[in-house]
């Protein structure tokens, strides 16, 4: 495949995070390509919100942080753009209102399609954000180059393990 | 009021009052004194109030509190190039419009994610000398085998068994690794699908693997069909096409043989041979002795990693092991660790896998082609022979018949099998190297060949493995006492048998390997020996491995029985091997040497009558 060929082609992105023994939120981004090879990773350091944060925040603390402040971050330095980014969960979704690109969340089969527009790809379920319709129409588009067969799911497994192994090692080199 | 003032009464009288009125004065004025003190002053002054003036409050006081923009501070692992490569050029196939029938399907079930068996996945694990973050990472960050495999990216003819996909990722992560499965597992796959993996993810760019000379045939055509997209050189050819290629950039895989490494090694200057990232050693015992010029020359190629492969039981000979493990270069120059440390360096950095121990994962019959390259003496015995076999045929005319062309094909054959004038044979040499490593591991194999000349001339030669012969014209009374002996001496490895003999009844399933010296003309025949020695159901294990000389008449043979088969399978399905008419009919007999079918006979049957006569 030639060079050119293959920047048109799509890349994924999968977003997901965990904590480390302080209750510091380590986040990590995977973009690999169409068929789930990596291309590039980016990794937090701990984010430790402080107590007036935890107070005030409550219960949407974590979405919060995982959205506009880990994930934001991420794709702004992130190298090779992804096409679409995946969360598992849909409360990351409003993720979307802070990146430029569609923004999809891992649902379960029996999910009410109502919320939002719900796509099949590879061997998942998507939902998009309800606010932005167009990103459905976009990916629906370019879903025949993921194959059938891909799990979606498995690189986020992939992540956690690489990022519980960022958690070991003493010193990270900051990006 | 003045103390002193007397209030005076006055009393009113009325003008109309005429009488006179006593009056008297009375004095009402009292005279009060003070009492004298410091606080009277005091007393006397009023208490001092002070105003102050409050205001109101409009609105009230506030405390901001923003969320804090925080900062985040990330770290990145950008995964190395990777270089692409054209995608391999479309077969061209002769009839476009048969497509396979696929076999009768089940009709699944409601797929539901939470329900379907979760399938084994073999994740690659980073090695445990890899102490930088990013090379552990690059390591975790690889999607599991079995969907890198199975996706589109990366084509592979056939899925690998759970064992090879844990060889494969054993490998890819090792800079020192023996591979060291029992021969038939299939070690060739693995290392090319480690090696294909590697190139794939950027981890390698140049891949050196040497192998004895009658297997580089063998390790091309497995390069094709496992790695089809990775362009691979053989080293061959006269001096200074050899010294190019050697030194030409940008190929990821070079062959050559152990010769002409040597050879060519010491052609290059100190430090000038070329450094590549990986090497490769197949038959790795070649080097068993540490003061050989093979086994010098293997050690000071420069390279990054280095694997071994041999399917002896290695680990048994540790005078061996002591130089295998200089070459990977995990043990000292001239060391000689004692059994503790042999012992250790096992478990670290050798992969021995036996059939038993995989059998339950393996099918009960494994069919393996060993393509080999014929020697010198034998080439031109053989070419020879066609040339004149050839011409001779043409000279008859129309006198010809398939009678003719069959005993070309059949004096050919026999070439392949040896050379009659020397006496050489590459067939044999590689029997040889496979029996040595199932006898080494306790094995026992069957040899099926056509003629029994073959097999006596045979029996000579594998005496060292307590060679036994079964064929036409052994007597009947000696028949049951050498298959007893076969299977009870546990000095007797190999039986040579003839296609035609054995009837029903032989019991060989302890045998668990077949060697298919030359071929029938029926691949339903060839079943049958094969089904001598295993029962499909039953439970041992057994690997076939054929024999095929490159470049020569079995060759095309092979490929014509394997179209016919293909084609068959298209149109009626699998699992009619035995239909008789897979064998070759006039017009594709002819067709072996370009010869017209001068008759036109059609589709008849051709082949000998019947197998030779038990």
């Amino acid at each position: 495949m030639s060079a050119v060929a293959t920047q048109d082609q799509l890349r994924l992105g999968f977003l997901t995070a965990v904590e480390d023994a302080d209750g510091g939120i380590v986040g990590g981004l995977l973009v690999t390509n169409r068929f789930g090879r990596p291309l590039e990773f980016q990794c937090t350091t701990p984010v430790r919100p402080n107590r007036t944060q935890q107070i005030l925040y409550g219960p949407t603390l974590r979405p919060y942080l995982l959205t506009e402040v880990i994930g934001r971050t991420l794709l702004e330095k992130v190298g090779v753009q992804p096409h679409l980014v995946l969360t598992e969960s849909p409360e990351l979704l409003d993720l979307r209102l802070h990146v430029p690109m569609p923004v999809a969340s891992l649902v379960a089969a029996d999910a009410d399609p109502a919320d939002g527009v719900v796509m099949v790809l590879g061997q998942q379920r998507l939902r998009f954000h309800a606010d932005f319709p167009q990103d459905g129409r976009d990916i629906e588009r370019r879903k025949d180059q993921v194959p059938e067969t891909a799990d979606l799911k498995e690189p986020f497994e992939r992540i956690r393990e690489a990022l519980s192994e960022t958690l070991k090692m003493p010193v990270a080199k900051a990006g | 009021m003045d103390a002193d003032e007397r209030p005076t009464v006055i009393s009113m009288s009325d003008s109309l009052l005429s009488a006179d009125v006593e009056c008297v004065a009375t004095p009402l004025a009292l005279s009060t004194d003070i009492y004298a003190a410091g606080l009277n002053s005091a007393l006397q002054r009023w208490s001092r109030s002070d105003a102050q003036s409050h205001e109101m409050l409009a609105a009230p006081m506030v405390v901001g509190w923003r969320p804090p923009r925080s900062r985040v501070v990330t770290f990145g692992l950008t995964f190395p190039e990777a270089i692409s490569f054209l995608p391999p050029p479309a077969e061209k196939t002769d009839e476009p419009n048969l497509q396979r029938l696929a076999p009768p399907q089940v009709e699944p079930e409601s797929i539901l994610d939470e329900v379907a068996p979760k399938k084994q996945v073999t994740r690659l694990k980073p090695p445990k000398d890899a102490l930088s973050l990013e090379d552990r990472l690059f390591y975790l960050l690889q999607p599991p085998l079995q969907t890198w495999l199975a996706g589109q990216e990366l084509i592979m003819p056939f899925e690998p068994f759970p064992f090879q996909y844990e060889g494969i990722a054993w490998l890819f992560s090792r800079d020192a690794a023996l591979l060291a499965d029992e021969m038939g597992l299939g070690k060739t796959m693995q290392t090319i699908t480690a090696i294909r993996l590697l190139v794939r993810s950027g981890q390698v760019r140049r891949v050196l693997l040497i192998c004895p000379k009658p297997l580089l045939p063998n390790w091309q055509r497995e390069f094709r069909m496992w790695a089809e997209e990775l362009p691979f050189v053989v080293v061959e050819g006269d001096t200074d096409r050899r010294k190019i290629t050697w030194t030409m950039p940008g190929i990821p895989v070079l062959l050559a043989n152990y010769e002409v490494l040597v050879r060519d090694f010491a052609a290059f200057g100190d430090g000038e041979f070329p450094k590549f990232d990986l090497v490769v050693l197949d038959e790795a015992q070649r080097i068993k002795n540490r003061d050989s010029l093979t086994a010098q020359t293997a050690r000071a190629v420069p390279r990054r990693r280095s694997w071994a492969l041999t399917g002896t039981p290695i680990e048994n000979r540790p005078e061996e092991l002591g130089a295998l493990y200089e070459y990977l270069e995990v043990i000292p120059p001239r060391g000689t660790p004692d059994l503790k440390q042999l012992q250790t360096l096992a478990k670290e950095f050798i992969l021995r896998r036996t059939k038993d121990l995989v059998m339950k994962d393996l099918p009960p019959r494994l069919d393996r082609d060993e393509i080999l390259e014929l020697s010198p003496e034998q080439r031109i015995a053989y070419d020879q022979a066609e040339r004149d076999g050839v011409v001779h045929l043409n000279e008859l005319g129309d006198q010809i018949s398939v009678q003719h062309v069959f005993e070309l094909v059949l004096r050919l054959k026999q070439i392949t099998n040896w050379d009659p004038l020397t006496g050489e044979s590459t067939k044999l040499d590689r029997l040889d190297a496979d029996m040595e490593e199932i006898a080494a591991s306790g094995g026992k194999a069957i040899l099926f060949s056509q003629w029994t000349k073959c097999i006596d001339w045979l029996a000579v030669r594998m005496k060292p493995y307590g060679s036994l012969v079964y064929h036409g014209g052994v007597p009947n009374r000696q028949r049951e006492p050498i298959l007893k002996r076969f299977k009870e001496d546990p000095d007797s490895h190999i039986l040579l048998m003839s296609y035609g003999t054995g009837a029903v009844g032989l019991n060989l399933q302890f045998a668990g390997y077949v060697f298919l010296y030359d071929r029938w003309w029926n691949p339903a025949v060839e079943d049958q020996a094969i089904n001598r020695a295993h029962r499909i159901g039953c439970k041992s294990q057994v690997i076939v491995t054929r024999f095929i000389c490159k470049d020569t008449i079995e060759e095309r043979i092979d490929r014509v029985l394997r179209e016919k088969r293909e084609l068959f399978a298209a149109i009626l399905g699998e699992g009619d091997a035995t239909n008789r008419s897979l064998s070759m009919n006039a017009s594709e007999i002819f067709g072996l040497f370009d010869l017209r079918a001068r008759h036109g006979k059609g589709t008849r049957s051709i082949g000998p009558a019947t197998p030779e006569a038990a």
